[in-house]
């Protein structure tokens, strides 16, 4: 095993504590915030484009490895299919595939914010369990 | 030694969190003897104990129930002529592991001014409010004749099945809209019902949770769809000696609706959707769908455990058996699409919101 790989276990481990006190889905939410500022803070078309193309494949990837997971409950696969067919939803409208028309340039301020306010309803989908899961990944993703 | 000193220090401290708080008591008396007319009353009931968390347009990062506490305060201050209630219902939390510190925090402001300021235990078995329905009557005023009674909740989705979870810090107790229910009975008792009662939550316009509740108030002001955690703005419930001056409690709550609209249509991208229910307006199309909601919620309560159907919300529009000629009597609406998603192109909506099966 290499020394990057063990010390990204280390500090997943380091994180899933941390986030298990911190409340999960506030990273996660915080996760799409951060993805909807870095949007508005630049003016080109092409990089907010390429800003939202990259947070919603990660996390797109993330769901597909905790999916695979034996041993969840019911809830928690009906929390990931939603999520997905969520995430899934709005990547297919950004890039105008599966009878969306595309999101047009001027429309990706507003649709960094759609999507960080989608996920900000009074609804509580997703579980604490899964929403920590994918944080896990999410940065096993990006270190690994 | 230093283990008995630490024993004494636990101690005092449980004993004092324990303790009454007598100072209250004796500000509440001379506040009493002061008084002046209050015929106004709000109770204000705000959920903390969850995932509250979100961002406003402009990147900031806030808790919603904080947020909402901060309204409701703002109101209290700015209604001389009304007593307002304030429950802030916080997560569990223990000092040392074992000794559990209070989870509610309690306000009671009367003519504009805060009288007291309480912590108190939540139910700690069934979630009924029966802890903050026992505050609510120990202050209030009751001889005061009250031109105008109103409830407000804010929180996430009550579930009308499966409430498991609700209270984050309690994961095994139940909160469902039967609870809700049980705990409005313990406010009202053998009194009238609410004027109004504003449900700050998301799905709160359901045949099921509008009849349920409707017990309660005379109307019900909800979002049938989902709500942003932004909630309702409540700067309508201002000065209330001058807005329901005229006594008109329907047009208020048309106009609390429209403003709490137009605040969020401002901001949000997603869909907006705020409705007045007129109680008693609304019971014969209530009682026309109740047998069919009522089979819905059983089967779903039955699937849920069983099957794999993947359940979501939608327009009761959208399902033959709602759409009756009553279907909208007694609703006034207020909504707008979302401006993106597949539903964009949605220009209306019932007020009612249903439940059906998609494919998992």
């Amino acid at each position: 095993m290499t020394a990057r790989r063990v010390l990204g276990s280390i500090v997943m481990m380091l994180v899933l504590t941390l986030f298990a006190n911190a409340g999960g889905k506030e990273q996660l939410q915080k996760y799409f915030g951060d993805a909807a500022n870095k949007v508005k803070a630049t003016s080109a078309a092409s990089e907010k484009r390429e800003i939202l193309n990259a947070s919603l494949n990660t996390m797109s990837k993330a769901l597909d490895i905790v999916q695979a997971l034996p041993l969840l409950s019911k809830n928690e696969r009906d929390g990931i299919h939603r999520y997905k067919s969520a995430i899934q939803d709005k990547q297919d409208e950004l890039a105008g595939r599966n009878g969306y028309v595309r999101v047009a340039d001027g429309q990706l301020n507003a649709f960094a914010n759609y999507i960080v306010q989608d996920m900000e309803q009074a609804d509580g989908t997703v579980t604490i369990g899964i929403v920590t899961l994918l944080l896990i990944i999410i940065l096993a993703v990006l270190i690994l | 030694m230093l283990l008995m000193s630490i024993y004494c220090l636990a101690l005092s401290m449980l004993l004092s969190s324990c303790s009454a708080d007598l100072s209250v008591q004796h500000v509440t008396r001379q506040a009493e003897e002061g008084a002046l007319a209050v015929p106004y009353s709000i109770v204000c009931v705000i959920h903390g104990d969850g995932d509250y968390f979100y961002h406003d347009t402009a990147g900031q990062e806030s808790k919603a129930d904080y947020d909402a506490l901060a309204g409701a305060e703002m109101i209290a201050l700015q209604n001389p002529h009304a007593e307002v209630f304030i429950f802030h219902q916080l997560p569990r939390r223990h000092f040392l592991f074992f000794f559990p510190l209070h989870n509610g925090e309690f306000y009671y402001y009367r003519n504009g001014r805060l009288i007291a300021n309480e912590s108190y235990r939540r139910d700690q078995e069934q979630s009924n409010f029966g802890s903050e329905a026992a505050l609510y009557h120990r202050f209030r005023m009751d001889k005061q004749r009250k031109m105008a009674n109103l409830f407000f909740y804010c929180g996430h989705e009550i579930p009308e099945f499966n409430g498991a979870g609700y209270d984050a810090s309690y994961p095994d107790r139940s909160f469902t809209v039967q609870d809700f229910a049980s705990g409005l009975k313990e406010f009202t008792r053998d009194s009238e019902r609410f004027d109004i009662m504003i449900l700050s939550t998301c799905f709160g316009g359901t045949p099921y949770t509008v009849g349920t509740l409707g017990s309660f108030a005379r109307f019900i002001i909800a979002s049938p769809e989902n709500l942003h955690l932004s909630y309702f703005d409540l700067r309508s419930l201002k000065r209330l000696d001058l807005s329901m001056q005229d006594g008109d409690i329907s047009a208020f709550a048309k106009r609390f609706a429209h403003h709490a609209f137009d605040r969020l249509t401002c901001d949000l991208q997603t869909a907006v959707s705020v409705a007045v229910y007129d109680v008693d307006s609304v019971q014969e199309f209530l009682q026309s769908v109740h047998g069919v909601y009522s089979d819905t919620l059983s089967a779903l309560k039955g699937e849920i455990q069983t099957s794999t159907a993947v359940i979501e919300h939608c327009d009761c529009a959208d399902l033959p058996a709602y759409v009756l000629p009553t279907m909208n009597e007694g609703v006034d609406l207020f909504y707008r699409p979302a401006r993106f998603g597949r539903l964009k192109n949605k220009q209306s909506h019932s007020g009612w919101e249903c439940w059906r099966n998609i494919e998992p």
